[in-house]
């Protein structure tokens, strides 16, 4: 269960009526080689902003060597190449004399092997911060305890936070990691396989994290899990052998990939996802009207039970889901399937 | 099958023997020396430097050798930890790591290592001339350093090599540069082999005769200045068996109880704090 900061309850519930949004991330003709081997071929693609994007692609195509390049942590491995420009904000994080400590702070990275420092829960938090010249005691405790509140970390650690990191389970390790970048207050979220090493109800726990957090940070996953990519993603890259097949908004790369080897690679699986219970077509209603019928579908619901609502007014993609968190229900996704269709899941909390 | 079966018994066997000769060894070494030293073994012995006439039988003890010898080898411990940590940290990937200069450090490590203490000794010595500095502690304190940087070095390098990549990369993930990151990462994760390896320079060099014979001098009192000449543990035993009274030589074993007892006690001690240490280490 996620425990929201105050900040996540009062967010502009952004519907994703513009499904790339505006570009945050701009990749211009990227191409990374590891001595003679040539990783990445002339990537070129925008992320946008705010949004999941899925970088998606068989093992070794590339994925994580793109993902390290947006950060540049790539930088560290041996023997490695890079030309092309990836700029952020107005600037091209390859250009010479670049902050790449500041980038590293506007840009975290979150790997597959949850990978906690060692030192204790408390210090690992406070890591970042310290490092970027916090000192004073208060500020790094409201940190901590808010990073660990955004993760769902805090209750499961209140009272243990001076033990060692590395007594933790390791879904909560990979949950500390992302505390641990949240807490130097990047503005983008790079995510290796954030969920391949733990078990199923970590991994949903990760991902319902990440899900609360689109709308905070511009959030980049690598996964080779179709249905992951398919639950979490509003944007998709698909991957192969370093080059970049096709890139566009989820429902379409999905539905209607242009390309052979993307549909040979999704193989038309796609839609499953989370297990609805019921199903509200609500295509040609206004709001609030739409919002009515919601709520009384949800009414004659069981506790726990999840409801799919269906719309095509990007309105209601904005406002239901906050009028349901008003009434203290659980959103679990928004998520666009078609042109001018949207899906937004509920679960009924009480 | 009945071949593989007496092989394996006959490899299990030889296993068992090596382990037995050693375990052997070292009780034989310990029985020993502590049969022939603890007849002289007391109280005086610890507490008291030489009085006149020690070494022909007379009253005193060897404090001076005692407190000499922990002077001596604390002393190059910390300088030669303060040289090698540096050239340790330096030889990671992160910073030299792959580059044939540090692939020459470490050959130049390796080839120091091997060089005879007498050597050191030999080139301290030069080096004590040169600078006008007489036999003292301080001239032992740099015949041992040199004596136990490559130990130092190559024990560091060895653990801290072992820091994985991964490890690192959280820490650069989160803007920290590399000295940050060496420091407060690589170090605090490595912390229980760094210790080993402190420990293993510091019983070298506690042990040590033939780089501090002609660098330390010897002398019957405790050392007020770096200046001063210092006696040593294991000159103190090389002087007292080399007299022909019996009494004497007991002394010298008794010595030697006394300098196997420091190095236990050191070993022990680290065990114990190596845990306190191991707290926070990532599996």
């Amino acid at each position: 269960m996620i425990s929201r900061a105050p900040a996540m309850a009062e967010r502009q519930v952004r519907g994703s009526s513009s499904d790339a949004g505006e570009a945050r991330i701009n990749v211009r003709g990227l191409n990374v080689s590891f001595e003679g081997h040539r990783a990445l071929k002339d990537i070129s693609f925008a992320i946008p902003d705010r949004r999941i994007t899925a970088i998606i692609g068989p093992s070794g195509c590339g994925k994580t060597t793109l993902l390290r390049s947006l950060n540049r942590l790539v930088d560290s491995t041996d023997g490695v190449k890079v030309s092309g420009e990836v700029w952020v904000d107005g600037a091209d994080i390859f250009a010479p004399g670049v902050d790449v400590a500041a980038v590293r702070k506007k840009i975290g990275l979150i790997s597959q092997k949850p990978s906690p420092l060692p030192m204790s829960i408390y210090d690992n938090v406070a890591y970042g911060p310290r490092i970027h010249g916090t000192k004073d005691r208060k500020v790094l405790d409201r940190v901590v305890e808010d990073s660990l509140q955004t993760v769902g970390l805090w209750e499961e650690v209140i009272g243990r936070l001076k033990l060692p990191a590395s007594k933790l389970s390791i879904g909560q390790q990979q949950r500390l990691c992302l505390a641990r970048s949240l807490a130097v207050q990047p503005e983008v979220l790079l995510c290796d396989e954030p969920t391949s090493a733990l078990d199923p109800i970590s991994s949903q726990n990760v991902e319902r994290t990440l899900v609360a957090l689109k709308h905070d940070y511009t959030i980049v996953i690598v996964t080779h899990n179709i249905h992951q990519a398919i639950r979490l993603a509003d944007y998709v890259a698909h991957l192969y052998l370093g080059e970049l097949v096709e890139h566009g908004p989820a429902y379409q790369v999905f539905r209607s990939p242009r390309e052979e080897r993307t549909r040979a690679y999704v193989d038309g699986t796609f839609l499953d996802g989370f297990k609805k219970d019921k199903e509200l077509d609500l295509k040609g209603t206004k709001c609030p009207a739409n919002f009515v019928h919601a709520k009384l579908a949800l009414d004659d619901m069981e506790k726990g039970q999840v409801l799919n609502v269906i719309v095509d007014d990007p309105t209601a993609v904005a406002e239901l889901p906050r009028g349901m968190e008003d009434q203290g229900q659980e959103v679990m996704n928004v998520r666009q399937v078609d042109e001018h269709v949207w899906e937004i899941m509920i679960r009924k909390r009480e | 099958m009945r071949r593989r079966r007496l092989e394996e018994s006959i490899f299990k066997g030889l296993m068992l023997f090596s382990l037995a000769a050693i375990a052997g060894i070292l009780l034989a070494i310990v029985v020993v020396v502590t049969l022939k030293g603890l007849p002289a073994l007391n109280l005086a012995m610890l507490t008291q430097t030489p009085k006149g006439g020690y070494y022909l039988g007379k009253e005193g003890g060897i404090l001076n050798a005692i407190v000499g010898s922990l002077y001596l080898a604390v002393g190059a411990t910390v300088l030669a930890f303060l040289i090698s940590l540096p050239v340790a940290l330096y030889l990671q990937r992160d910073y030299a790591g792959k580059t044939r200069m540090a692939g020459l450090v470490r050959l130049f490590l390796d080839i120091l290592w091997g060089i005879p203490s007498i050597v050191y000794g030999a080139f301290g010595f030069v080096v004590m001339l040169y600078l006008g500095i007489r036999a003292s502690l301080l001239g032992g304190v740099i015949a041992l350093t040199l004596l136990e940087i490559p130990v130092l070095a190559r024990a560091m390098d060895e653990v801290i090599g072992t820091v994985s990549a991964d490890l690192k990369d959280a820490s650069y993930a989160l803007g920290a540069t590399r000295w940050e990151t060496a420091i407060k990462v690589t170090v605090r994760q490595t912390l229980p082999g760094i210790l080993t390896a402190v420990l293993l320079a510091f019983g070298r060099g506690i042990g040590d005769a033939a780089s501090i014979l002609f660098t330390a001098g010897y002398t019957d009192r405790v050392p007020t200045s770096p200046f001063d000449p210092v006696a040593s543990l294991p000159l103190a035993i090389f002087f007292q068996l080399g007299t022909p009274f019996p009494e004497v030589q007991r002394r010298a074993y008794a010595s030697a109880v006394i300098l196997l007892a420091i190095v236990l006690l050191i070993s022990i001690g680290s065990r114990l704090l190596s845990k306190r240490f191991t707290k926070h280490v990532v599996k």
